[in-house]
């Protein structure tokens, strides 16, 4: 998706807020279908992903609505269960809030498969005006990350060739203490990366004066006419519910 | 230590409590012996390195919050109906990289910039299922974190201010999640309060202590303002 990367961060983190004080559960339910239309045919996000994105999603939607469902006390008693009593009330809200978690996740998988990290970096520079120090050094940082895989691989080998008692051939130990001190030592390794990098960064004269770009993200008025769009079509939801008398807010809780 | 010792800050206003254990400082063999005095020395603008090692630090931690979440659903389902107590139990493990970084730097504003940079990963780089509110919980969690710090002036640094930061974490966390994940009118509301404040004593607050008190002793930090002010 060519949707400039800040402009997409905002939008989404917009959207994501409007379903806060949202306590009914047809409104977020709308919006979680609408997202999923949106990552499929809009961020052409591969049904597979989002579909298994989906499932782990369950996990939390399913908790969160069990969670909400018998924890709450609120309207005409539906069903006991053992000494539990299930309300009316209480099972608007649990959908609700279940939903919400399956709109948020879908928006999430949405960003995470349509933006480049490096793009959103070099674009929140030039139009977030996040100083260049900060966002070369989350980039360096992020590079720093690529790299720990295989830190981890020679750390872990490197302690199991130094146990005496190892015999020549044997897996890699999996006790928690082999794996605490290896993230241990990881995380050293990580610090004592950032230093050298901070050097490394520091001989290219970053942090000593403006910086130009080399692969300027671009900002064009597409870019602000699709955030308006898609902010229309969270406002348009939520009208709709007022007029239609569905939509309510956190008093619900509390009634 | 008790919370009340805020409350004498001002009277002893030196330098910060003394190092733990300066003999262990270079037992596990840093690299070189002698290459502080000349990089401190030609270090023109002091926030670099501290900038990097804060995205570093985020970067890694990120990681570990996604990890977070990978546990966290399990143990969702299998808390059923009292999965919100999932949220307290893990609680502080998601705002460890806040006093890590304030332990570390020393710097109003470390933790919380640390805290919003680390959820930025865990939602772009790894993806998060709290969706793009993520940032403002790292941006709550994190400046929660950084209010006891902020309470003592930046000026103490001991186990005291940082079990209090877990304690503050925790307080303006849990204002956050009752109006953003709707616990007003649940029961066993004030009980997963008490639990989350035990989290993030334990997980944030004080593992954080710990670790950096274990990363200085490995002599990693030596050119940072912790390194440097013992």
């Amino acid at each position: 998706m060519a949707w400039n990367p800040t402009v997409k961060l905002g939008t989404l983190l917009v959207a994501s807020g409007a379903v806060l004080l949202v306590t009914d559960p047809v409104t977020p339910v709308v919006l979680w279908l609408l997202a999923t239309g949106a990552a499929l045919l809009l961020g052409r996000v591969p049904a597979g992903t989002l579909l298994r994105a989906q499932l782990a999603l369950v996990a939390f939607a399913g908790s969160v609505f069990s969670s909400n469902l018998l924890l709450r006390h609120d309207g005409d008693v539906l069903a006991v269960v053992g000494p539990v009593e299930v309300t009316s009330g209480a099972l608007a809200v649990a959908t609700s809030f279940a939903a919400r978690t399956l709109y948020l996740g879908t928006v999430s998988v949405l960003l995470v498969v349509t933006t480049d990290p490096a793009r959103l970096m070099v674009s929140l520079h030039q139009h977030a005006r996040v100083p260049a120090t900060t966002s070369y050094a989350v980039l360096a940082a992020h590079r720093v990350l690529e790299l720990l895989p295989a830190e981890w691989e020679a750390i872990r080998s490197a302690q199991a060739v130094r146990d005496p008692r190892r015999a020549a051939g044997a897996p890699l130990p999996r006790s928690p203490r082999a794996l605490g001190t290896a993230v241990f030592a990881l995380l050293v390794a990580a610090v004592r990366r950032a230093e050298r990098t901070a050097i490394a960064l520091e001989s290219r004269g970053l942090g000593s004066g403006p910086r130009t770009t080399a692969h300027k993200v671009p900002l064009r008025a597409g870019d602000v006419v699709a955030a308006a769009a898609v902010l229309g079509v969270v406002a348009g939801v939520l009208l709709a519910g007022w007029w239609g008398g569905w939509l309510s807010g956190p008093a619900a809780l509390t009634a | 230590m008790h919370p009340t010792d805020v409350d004498r800050t001002p009277e002893t206003p030196e330098t910060p409590e003394p190092a733990e254990t300066p003999d262990a400082r270079r037992d596990h063999g840093t690299p070189g012996d002698r290459p502080v005095p000349a990089l401190r020395a030609r270090r023109p603008r002091p926030g670099l390195h501290d900038t990097v090692l804060l995205a570093v630090l985020a970067v890694v931690f990120g990681f570990v919050f996604w990890v977070a979440d990978q546990v966290y659903g399990p143990l969702l389902l299998a808390l059923g109906p009292f999965g919100g107590f999932a949220d307290a139990v893990l609680g502080g493990a998601w705002i460890v990289v806040a006093p890590l970084a304030l332990f570390i730097l020393r710097r109003p504003g470390a933790g919380l910039l640390a805290e919003v940079l680390a959820a930025g990963v865990e939602l772009v780089v790894f993806g998060s299922p709290f969706g793009p509110m993520v940032l403002v919980s790292g941006l709550v969690q994190g400046a929660g974190a950084e209010l006891a710090f902020a309470l003592t002036r930046y000026r103490r640094w001991g186990w005291g201010t940082f079990a209090l930061s877990g304690v503050t974490a925790a307080a303006v966390t849990y204002a956050y999640q009752t109006f953003a994940n709707g616990y007003l009118g649940q029961d066993l509301y004030l009980l997963r309060f008490a639990v989350l404040v035990v989290s993030c004593v334990l997980l944030s607050g004080l593992a954080a202590r710990a670790l950096g008190l274990a990363l200085l002793r490995t002599g990693v930090l030596d050119n940072y303002p912790v390194g440097r002010a013992r």
